[in-house]
């Protein structure tokens, strides 16, 4: 059984000013529990707006979201996202952003803290529990972000771009966080980015989806063997990569002439 | 070592700093200066501009027969209850406005027409209907000052990110716990900003009032020292009013500078 059913999800955003924008049309997606799924799509695609409706954000008018079989009505601590701009709390400091979520969970004062600290620790800003985050860097913010939503250790992880402002290094070793903590805990991933090596070394599925109006274009199984150590220099990976690679530039182009018909 | 080098790059040394502080209040001693040399000069006479030096002596006599305080302690009541009040109703106006669409379509005219006309225009109404006492003149206090309040509030709640107000939901804040934990902390800075202007506005307000109503309190005393021609008392007055408006406005700034510490600006050199 899926834990997450997409039905036929359309989204149109009606601005105060200006032409409706159809971001979504007809979008259908099986997410079975412990998956991890990749979102790759052009810019502007409709991939926050996906992610946005998951998690309750959004209102759904056409078609449904479930969530083990609830239809989604609004936002939940099980449906933990990480923001593509983060969404700090700009008078908090990283320590006390990362424990606001804690705080509304049944846990001793001790535990809150503890938990807090092994979150920021492991995104790699000890040292940095008291800076504000307008005194961090982009890819420390992202880091900040990425331990608030971890910290409250939801079932259901939507990641919007999560390590979209690090650098190679330190992403390198972000992925291979989350792919542990993935390992470790039960949770199902939805995972947005634009990087195709990213999506192939993560995700177990990515779903491409195809410039504006959203669709879900194809579905490709990866199928490859995440605990071997040389799966980025292996063929199995490169093909993967080059296959999915194909299906993403022909849609990079449309996107770019941005004249399909609504 | 390293401490032998530090003060000419980290901490100015003594002299520096005088003489940096002397140049940023240049314009203001120089003020004072044209003033005592005009007064010296012959070209006017005691009355049109007494001295510097004879406005401290009747500053200090006031100060300690006990009138200055009274006069300033008056004043400040008025000019600071006012703007609590003010700030209060401004800030719950503002929220109410942006919290619903009803509030905003029944306030909006009264704001568009009320905050650009000069509410002193009200005063005889509101002697007619307060009397010449402390409601009437807090109550003009309030009148002039609510509205810098209501536009910051407005303006800074509208401005908040709903990807903030989503991701404090996402984390399992209750709706009505946003108000508090997220809108008003979010929307501060404007609010401040606001806030920062009423206070001016309340002196302002406070002393004018005092002068057209009379009674006691700075602006009444410098009315009633006009009144008797008693050129020295205005002067002091006008003096008075400079130092407690500086002292207000800096204690703001410091406040903000305090409230904000998460905020860019604060990394910014301290200013009005
Ligand atoms: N608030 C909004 N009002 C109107 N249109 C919007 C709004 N938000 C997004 N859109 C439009 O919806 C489309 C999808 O936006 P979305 O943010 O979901 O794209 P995305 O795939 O996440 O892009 P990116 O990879 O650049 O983050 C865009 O073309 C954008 O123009
Ligand atoms: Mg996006």
């Amino acid at each position: 059984m899926s834990e997450i059913t997409i039905e036929g999800v359309r989204h149109l955003y009606k601005p105060a000013r200006g032409k409706p924008v159809l971001a979504l049309d007809d979008v259908s997606l099986e997410i079975a529990p412990r998956e991890f799924i990749a979102l790759l799509g052009p810019s502007g695609c409709g991939k926050s707006t996906l992610l946005y409706m998951i998690g309750g954000f959004l209102p759904v008018e056409t078609g449904s979201i479930r969530v083990n079989g609830k239809k989604v009505e609004g936002p939940g601590p099980e449906r933990g996202i990480v923001f593509q701009h983060f969404a700090l709390f700009p008078w908090k400091t990283v320590k006390q952003n990362v424990l606001y979520g804690l705080e509304r969970q049944a846990l001793q004062r001790g535990e809150r803290e503890a938990r807090a600290q092994t979150f920021i620790d492991m995104v790699g800003l000890s040292g940095f529990e008291d800076a504000y985050p307008s005194q961090l860097s982009g890819g420390m913010k992202q880091r900040a972000a990425i331990a608030r939503t971890l910290a409250i250790d939801p079932r259901i992880l939507l990641m919007d771009e999560p390590f979209g402002a690090l650098d190679a290094q330190t992403r390198h070793l972000m992925q291979d966080e989350l792919l542990g903590i993935w390992r470790r805990s039960p949770k199902t991933v939805i995972f947005v980015t634009h990087d195709v090596q990213e999506a192939v070394y993560l995700a177990g599925r990515v779903a491409v989806m195809s410039a504006r109006p959203g669709k879900i274009m194809d579905i490709v199984d990866i199928g490859l063997d995440k605990s071997d150590p040389d799966l980025q220099r292996s063929k199995a990976f490169a093909d993967k990569v080059d296959q999915l690679w194909r299906l993403v530039r022909d849609e990079a182009i449309k996107a770019q002439q941005g004249r399909r018909p609504l | 070592m390293a401490g032998m080098s530090a003060p000419d790059t980290d901490t100015p040394g003594l002299a520096a700093r005088i003489g940096h502080g002397l140049a940023r209040w240049s314009l203001v001693i120089g003020l004072l200066l044209l003033w005592d040399i005009l007064a010296r000069s012959g070209s006017f006479t005691p009355f049109m501009l007494p001295s510097p030096e004879s406005v401290a002596q009747r500053i200090w006599r006031d100060a300690s027969n006990g009138d200055l305080p009274i006069n300033m302690g008056l004043t400040l009541y008025r000019a600071l209850t006012g703007f609590l009040i003010a700030a209060l109703l401004g800030v719950g106006t503002g929220l109410l406005i942006t919290r619903s669409a009803a509030a905003a379509w029944f306030f909006d005219p009264i704001i568009s027409v009320g905050f650009p006309m000069p509410k002193i225009t009200f005063l005889p109404v509101i002697v007619l209907w307060l009397g010449f006492y402390d409601t009437a003149k807090i109550s003009m206090v309030v009148f002039d000052a609510i509205f810098p309040a209501i536009t910051g509030t407005i303006v800074g709640i509208r401005a908040v990110e709903k990807e903030l107000l989503w991701s404090a939901r996402n984390l399992g804040a209750k709706e009505r716990e946003m108000l508090w934990q997220i809108l008003l902390p979010a929307a501060s800075p404007q609010i401040m900003t606001g806030l920062q202007v009423s206070l001016p506005i309340a002196l302002i307000v406070a002393i004018v009032a005092e002068m057209l109503m009379g009674g006691y309190g700075i602006g009444g005393a410098m009315q009633q020292a006009s009144s008797m021609a008693d050129s020295r008392g205005v002067f002091a007055g006008i003096v008075e009013i400079a130092v407690v408006g500086w002292v207000l406005v800096k204690g703001m700034s410091l406040l903000r500078r305090r409230l904000l510490m998460w905020h860019p600006e604060a990394e910014a050199p301290s200013g009005v």
